[in-house]
């Protein structure tokens, strides 16, 4: 039968992995984007969930990032790289795959006739 | 089979190349190879990163619009086939693939038009100010052929006899 490591060794083993499973649920720069670009849902209100930090309620949308109260969130509107990603926000709209064919130097994607009226 | 285009480079993608990745939102992000990719993961802006199309298009250096960009396109409606329809396509292909080439190269030499000029007056100036580096200044007043031409020094008579006397 195999040790069992220590926590600290497990930890260490574990941690590049969880680590990569945190970049992966960050939102992308255009999902961001797109959430200031609907007013007609209205933001959903949060729901509340307990694995997050202040179960989920206190959350900044630039940054896709949830706080534990409302102090530590202010806090973070503060800071030079919350400020940077609100001037980012409004700006132009992000990269998309749209925009790439467009620079690779196609025309506008063709859809063909509309075969259902709404 | 589709040709796809790179979301970082604007490049083609051909079967058997790149990464897709899917996001959790079902956003497709097609990579051409793993430089693409990985400057993804890093966020990196395409619009920044100056050697992808995105960014060669916003700062002028290739060609914007041109009525060739409009027969490349996405078509999501898939054609009966038709042979002629085929091999008239195939020909147009060649025919406006050349066009565009010859469009391009005329835009690239457009925007390198003034470059001679300009390196030429560059180098003038600097010959005029490093002089000293090529020939030594008191070679340079002595013999006056390795000179400028603007610089020329004339050796008047009088001032010889004048000094004649001296050195005696």
């Amino acid at each position: 039968m195999g040790k069992c490591p220590n926590r600290k060794v497990r930890k260490r083993r574990y941690s590049h992995k969880t680590a990569r499973l945190a970049k992966l649920l960050r939102k992308g720069d255009d999902a961001v984007y797109d959430e200031f670009q609907k007013p007609e849902s209205e933001k959903n209100p949060l729901p509340f969930d307990e694995d997050l930090p202040g179960m989920g309620q206190f959350y900044c949308l630039h940054c896709d990032r949830y706080f534990a109260n409302v102090s530590v969130r202010d806090e973070h509107f503060k800071t030079k790289r919350h400020r940077k990603r609100v001037k980012e926000m409004m700006g132009s709209k992000p990269h998309t795959q749209l925009d790439a064919d467009l620079a690779a130097g196609m025309g506008m994607p063709d859809n063909g006739p509309k075969l259902m009226s709404m | 089979m589709r040709l796809e285009k790179c979301w970082f480079c604007s490049s083609t993608v051909y079967p058997g190349h790149g990464i897709q990745f899917v996001r959790n939102d079902a956003k497709v992000f097609r990579f051409c190879r793993s430089k693409c990719h990985k400057n993804f993961k890093m966020k990196r802006n395409p619009r920044k990163v100056k050697w992808t199309k995105a960014y060669r298009r916003l700062n002028g250096k290739d060609m914007t619009q041109d009525s060739t960009f409009e027969f490349e396109r996405k078509r999501n409606r898939p054609e009966r086939y038709d042979r002629n329809l085929a091999e008239n396509t195939l020909k147009a292909i060649k025919k406006i693939d050349k066009i565009r080439v010859a469009r391009e190269e005329r835009h690239h030499s457009q925007r390198m038009s003034g470059k001679r000029s300009k390196e030429m007056k560059e180098a003038a100036v600097e010959l005029e100010q490093g002089i000293h580096m090529v020939k030594a200044p008191s070679v340079l007043a002595e013999d006056q052929s390795l000179t400028l031409p603007k610089i020329q020094v004339r050796v008047s008579q009088p001032q010889t006899e004048k000094n004649q006397p001296m050195e005696e």
